[in-house]
C-alpha cells in the first residue's frame, strides 16, 4: 500500500501537471489562437418585420421601381423588358424565390442547428422560409464549396463562421432569380456575404450581394426579424403548375420591346421621380441623388440601349483548366465528365458503358482513363447529339477502346468481320453525313444512325432515348434521355456559357432551336419549388435543371422577338446590331471575339426570322 | 482506493475543470483588467466618415413622399391624423424645418455620417443632411436640454454579456471564448418631437429610441456600418417602428456636404 503523505503529494502532482498541461491549450481543444467567435444560438421561429419596403416585400413593387438597386444598363434593361405575365407559364408557376429576395419575402422562418451526435460540434446551420418553403443549409463545419459544374440552386451553397458578434456566410451557385419581384434581375453569377447578428430578440441580416452580370456595384440591403415564442405551425407552400392559358403558343414568352413597357411612364408620373433615379443604378442609391433628381427631367433613352459597344460575359468560367477530366456524380449510374471542351455524359452499368457526345478529342485518353475510374467495362455505345467537333472529338479513341459484344456472334458478325470490334456510334443520319463531308475517319463515323424521330434502347437497366430535334443548332441535333436516372444531355441546343449557336450553315434555325427547347421542357419534371427532378447536362456549363432551360429559353424567345420586328419594321443586319437586341443579356452570354460572337448569334437569327 | 481517496481525486479534477478556463483566459489576456475608458474599449471601430446606401424604402427617402403616404410605419389612429394634418408651411414658420432631421428620423435621409470621439466618454455622430450633431454619452443617462437629437446614452454591447456568461467559466463558459465583437447600443430620450419620414409621419416627445451599431468589415477593406433602430412610441405608434439602415465607410470627407434642414 502507498503511504497516505505519497498519495496526497501524487494528486497534487496530477493536479499541477493537469493545469499544466491543460492550460496551454485552448478550452475548446483548438489551437490557442486566434480565438475564435463564440458565435450564437439562432435556433428559433422568426418573422419579419416589414417596416421598410412593405409594398415591395408585401403586395409587391410598381413596374419601374428600381431605385437604389446598383444595376447596369444590362439589369436596367432586363427589367424594362420584364412583363409580369410571365410568371403564367408553365414553367414559371413555382419558381421559387433565390436566397437575397427569400430573406426579404413574406413569411415566418425558423432556424436549427445540427450538431454532430458524438462530438457536438456544430455541423449546419438550417434555415427554412414558410414562403416558398426555400430551405437553405449553412455548413458551419468548413468544407469547400462545390466546383463552378456543379448544380446551382434557389438557395445556392451556403458556408458561414462566426466572426465577432455576427454569423458570416458566404454563398454560391445560386439560380437566376430577382432582387425585386418587378423584373429586377438577379443572375446565377450572383454571390452573397451576410452577417446575421442578434440582439436579443431582434435579429438583423445583412446581405452584400455582388453580381458580375446585372450589378454596377454589390447591393446591400438589412432585413430586420422579430424572435417568434411558439411554432405557428404553418410551414408549407405548396405549388404546382396547373394553371393553364389554353391556346398560347409554346414559343409565347410575354416581354416589352425596348422602349414599349407602358407602366414605366405611370409610376415615374405618378411620383414624379425622374428615371435617372427610379431606374436604378449605383448613382441612385448615394446621398447625391436627391439633388440629381430635383434638378433632372424625364430621359426616356435610358428605356433603350445606349450607344455604348456591346458588352461582353461577365459569367465566371465553368470549364476547368488545369488539363485534366473532372467527374461530377448525376444520378444513379451516370456521370458528367468535363475537362475537354465538352461535357460527356457516362452511364455505366453491367452491360458496358454508354457515353454521350465525346468531347474535344484533345484529352481523349484522359477521358477514357476516367470512364475506367468508374467502371471496367468496355465502351459499348457512343450517342452524339450533333456532328459538331466539340461533340464528336473523341470518337476515334474511345470507339477503338470500346466494344460492343451485342452484335457479335450474330449473323450480323457473320456479314461484317469487326462487327463489334470498337463501340457502336449512334447519331442521326446527318451527323454521319455531315462527318463523312467533313472526312472525318472511318472510327469517327456513326455506325448506327437513325432518320425519325427516336432511337431507343435499353440499357443498364434503364430506358435511353435518342430525340432528333431538327434544325435546331444543326440539322443534325438529338437529345438523350436517360428515363430511369431521369438526367437528359442536350448537346448544344442549351448550354450555360453563351448564346445558342445556330449554326444556318449545317441547317440550323432559331425557330428549330426554340423547338428543341420547349422539347426538353416538355420531359422535365422538376421536384420542388421548380428545382431539382429532371437533371439536364448541358452541352457546355454547369450541371442544371429545368429552371436553367427556361431562362434560357426565353432568352432565345425574347431576342428572337425582337429581331424580328426590327426585321419586318425593315431593318438592316447593320441596323439591328445597332440596335443591340442582346444588350440585357451580353454580361451574361455576350462576346465580341472567338468562335461564336454576340454579332454572330444576332446575325444568326436575323437570317432564319427573315425566311 | 478508499472513499475518501475517491472525493480527493473529484474534487482534483473539479479544480482542473474550474480553473482550466481561468488560466486559459489568462493566457489570452489575463482576467478582465480594470475598468477601462468607452473609448479604449471599444469592441468595434465606428469612426469615420460613412455614406449612406440607400437601397430601400428608396421612394420614401430620396425625396419627400405625398403626404398621407405611410406605408409600412405601424402607426395608431393618432399617428395617421398627425401625419395626415402635416403641413411644411406651418412647419416653416415655426422654424422647425428641422423635424425630419431628429433621431427619429436623421440616419434614414440620404447622407453622410462622421463619427468621431469627443473625449474618452462621449462619441459624436455628425450628419450633413440638416447638419446634425449626436452626442452618444456613456455612463450615467444624460440629462440636458431637450433638443432634436434628445438624450442618448451609451454602451457597448459585448456578446460575451449578451450569452450571460458568469467569470467563473472565463467570462465564456465551457466552449464559448471571448469574441473581441460587440455593438454599440443607444438609447436615446426625451427629444423633441419630429418625423419619421419627411413627409411628417409623426414620432412624440414621449418616443423611446433603441439603436444598434454593428460594423461588417468586407474583403478588399470596405466595410459597412449598420444601424439597427427601434422606436417605440405609445402615443403615435401601435407597435415598435423597426428599421435597419446601412452605410459604408468612406476613406475621407469626399463627399462631405451640410445641408440646412428642410421641411419639404
Amino acid at each position: 500500500m502507498i503511504p497516505h503523505t505519497t498519495r496526497t503529494r501524487r494528486h497534487a502532482v496530477t493536479v499541477v501537471v493537469g493545469l499544466f498541461v491543460l492550460a496551454t491549450i485552448d478550452v475548446r481543444g483548438q489551437a490557442p489562437t486566434p480565438a475564435p467567435s463564440p458565435g450564437f444560438d439562432l435556433s428559433g421561429y422568426w418573422s419579419p418585420v416589414l417596416h421598410e419596403d412593405g409594398m415591395d416585400r408585401g403586395a409587391g413593387p410598381e413596374i419601374g421601381d428600381y431605385g437604389g438597386i446598383p444595376i447596369n444598363e444590362a439589369g436596367r434593361l432586363f427589367a424594362l423588358s420584364y412583363d409580369p405575365s410571365r410568371l403564367t407559364l408553365r414553367h414559371h408557376q413555382c419558381d421559387g424565390y433565390v436566397a437575397p429576395y427569400q430573406m426579404r419575402a413574406l413569411g415566418n422562418a425558423r432556424a436549427w442547428e445540427e450538431r454532430d451526435p458524438k462530438t457536438h460540434r456544430l455541423i449546419a446551420i438550417h434555415w427554412f422560409s414558410q414562403t416558398f418553403e426555400g430551405k437553405r443549409t449553412i455548413w458551419m463545419d468548413g468544407r469547400p464549396h462545390p466546383p463552378a459544374y456543379a448544380p446551382h440552386s434557389w438557395m445556392g451553397f451556403s458556408t458561414g463562421r462566426f466572426v465577432g458578434n455576427a454569423l458570416e456566410v458566404q454563398t454560391t451557385h445560386l439560380k437566376q432569380g430577382w432582387y425585386r419581384r418587378n423584373g429586377t434581375p438577379e443572375s446565377d453569377q450572383a454571390t452573397l456575404v451576410e452577417f446575421f447578428v442578434r440582439h436579443g430578440d431582434r435579429l438583423t441580416h445583412t446581405v452584400v450581394v455582388t453580381d458580375p452580370v446585372y450589378l454596377e456595384e454589390p447591393l446591400v440591403t438589412t432585413t430586420d426579424f422579430y424572435r417568434q415564442p411558439t411554432d405557428h405551425q404553418n410551414w408549407l407552400f405548396p405549388c404546382d403548375d396547373g394553371e393553364q392559358v389554353l391556346g398560347r403558343a409554346p414559343d409565347d414568352v410575354p416581354s416589352y420591346l425596348f422602349g414599349q413597357n407602358p407602366f414605366v411612364k405611370e409610376y415615374r408620373t405618378k411620383y414624379k421621380l425622374a428615371a435617372v433615379g427610379h431606374l436604378g443604378g449605383a448613382a441612385s442609391g448615394q446621398p447625391e441623388i436627391v439633388s440629381t433628381l430635383a434638378a433632372a427631367g424625364d430621359d426616356p433613352s435610358l428605356e433603350r440601349p445606349s450607344r455604348n459597344a456591346p458588352a461582353t460575359s461577365k459569367a465566371a468560367p465553368v470549364e476547368p483548366t488545369d488539363g485534366n477530366i473532372h467527374i461530377l456524380p448525376v444520378r444513379g449510374n451516370v456521370y458528367l465528365l468535363v475537362g475537354d471542351e465538352g461535357n460527356i455524359v457516362v452511364q455505366v452499368g453491367s452491360e458496358g458503358v454508354f457515353v454521350v457526345d465525346t468531347g474535344s478529342g484533345a484529352r481523349a485518353a484522359k477521358t477514357l482513363a476516367a470512364i475506367r475510374t468508374l467502371s471496367d467495362k468496355p465502351v459499348q455505345f457512343i450517342a452524339n447529339t450533333s456532328f459538331l467537333p466539340d461533340r464528336t472529338g473523341g470518337n476515334e479513341v474511345l470507339r477503338k477502346a470500346g466494344a460492343d459484344l451485342s452484335v457479335r456472334g450474330t449473323f450480323f458478325s457473320l456479314q461484317f468481320r469487326d462487327a463489334g470490334v470498337g463501340a457502336t456510334i449512334m447519331a442521326h443520319q446527318n451527323v454521319q453525313n455531315r462527318l463523312n463531308a467533313a472526312k472525318r475517319p472511318a472510327d469517327a463515323l456513326p455506325t448506327d444512325t437513325f432518320l425519325e424521330e427516336r432511337r431507343r434502347t435499353f440499357h443498364n437497366d434503364d430506358a435511353i432515348e435518342m430525340l432528333w430535334q431538327p434544325n435546331a443548332v444543326t440539322d443534325g441535333d438529338s437529345l438523350v434521355h436517360f428515363r430511369r436516372a431521369d438526367v437528359i444531355a442536350t448537346g448544344n441546343i442549351f448550354t450555360t456559357t453563351q448564346y445558342p449557336f445556330i449554326d444556318v450553315a449545317h441547317g440550323g434555325t432559331v425557330e428549330g432551336e426554340i423547338k428543341a427547347l420547349n422539347q426538353i421542357l416538355e420531359r422535365t419534371v422538376f421536384e420542388h419549388q421548380g428545382q431539382g427532378g429532371t437533371l439536364v447536362v448541358p452541352g457546355h456549363g454547369y450541371l442544371s435543371d429545368e429552371h436553367e432551360v427556361v431562362e434560357y429559353r426565353d432568352m432565345v424567345v425574347i431576342v428572337r422577338d425582337r429581331i424580328r420586328a426590327l426585321a419586318q419594321s425593315g431593318a438592316t443586319l447593320e441596323q439591328v446590331k445597332a440596335a443591340r437586341p442582346t444588350a440585357d443579356y451580353d454580361t451574361r452570354y455576350g462576346a465580341t471575339t472567338g468562335p461564336w460572337t454576340t454579332d454572330m448569334f444576332v446575325e444568326a437569327v436575323y437570317r432564319t426570322v427573315r425566311r | 482506493m478508499t472513499r475518501s481517496h475517491v472525493a480527493r481525486r473529484v474534487a482534483a479534477s473539479a479544480i482542473v475543470l474550474v480553473l482550466v478556463p481561468v488560466v486559459a483566459r489568462a493566457q489570452r489576456g489575463g482576467f478582465p483588467p480594470a475598468p477601462q475608458s468607452p473609448r479604449l474599449a471599444a469592441p468595434i471601430d465606428l469612426t469615420g466618415y460613412w455614406v449612406s446606401l440607400v437601397t430601400e424604402d428608396w421612394r420614401y427617402r430620396v425625396a419627400t413622399p405625398p403626404k398621407g403616404d405611410y406605408n409600412s410605419v405601424p402607426l395608431n389612429p393618432a399617428g395617421r391624423k398627425a401625419a395626415d394634418a402635416w403641413d411644411p408651411a406651418r412647419d416653416e414658420a415655426a422654424g422647425e424645418q428641422c423635424k425630419a432631421y431628429g433621431v427619429g428620423g436623421v440616419m434614414r435621409l440620404p447622407g453622410r455620417l462622421h463619427v468621431v470621439w469627443l473625449d474618452d466618454r462621449t462619441l459624436t455622430i455628425e450628419t450633413d443632411a440638416g447638419t446634425q450633431v449626436r452626442t452618444l454619452r456613456f455612463g450615467p443617462a444624460p440629462t440636458g436640454v431637450s433638443d432634436w437629437q434628445g438624450n442618448s446614452q451609451a454602451s457597448w454591447d459585448r456578446m460575451e454579456g449578451a450569452m450571460g456568461a458568469g467569470l467563473l467559466f472565463g467570462g465564456g463558459g465551457f466552449g464559448v471564448g471571448n469574441t473581441g465583437g460587440g455593438s454599440l447600443k443607444v438609447v436615446t430620450k426625451g427629444m423633441k418631437p419630429g418625423h419619421l419620414r419627411k413627409n411628417g409621419v409623426p414620432y412624440s416627445a414621449d418616443a423611446v429610441i433603441t439603436e444598434y451599431f454593428d460594423r461588417f468589415d468586407l474583403a478588399g477593406g470596405d466595410a459597412l456600418l449598420v444601424v439597427s433602430t427601434e422606436v417605440v412610441d405609445p402615443t403615435y405608434l401601435a407597435q415598435p417602428f423597426w428599421t435597419s439602415t446601412h452605410f459604408k465607410k468612406q476613406r475621407d470627407a469626399t463627399g462631405w456636404k451640410p445641408t440646412p434642414c428642410t421641411a419639404r
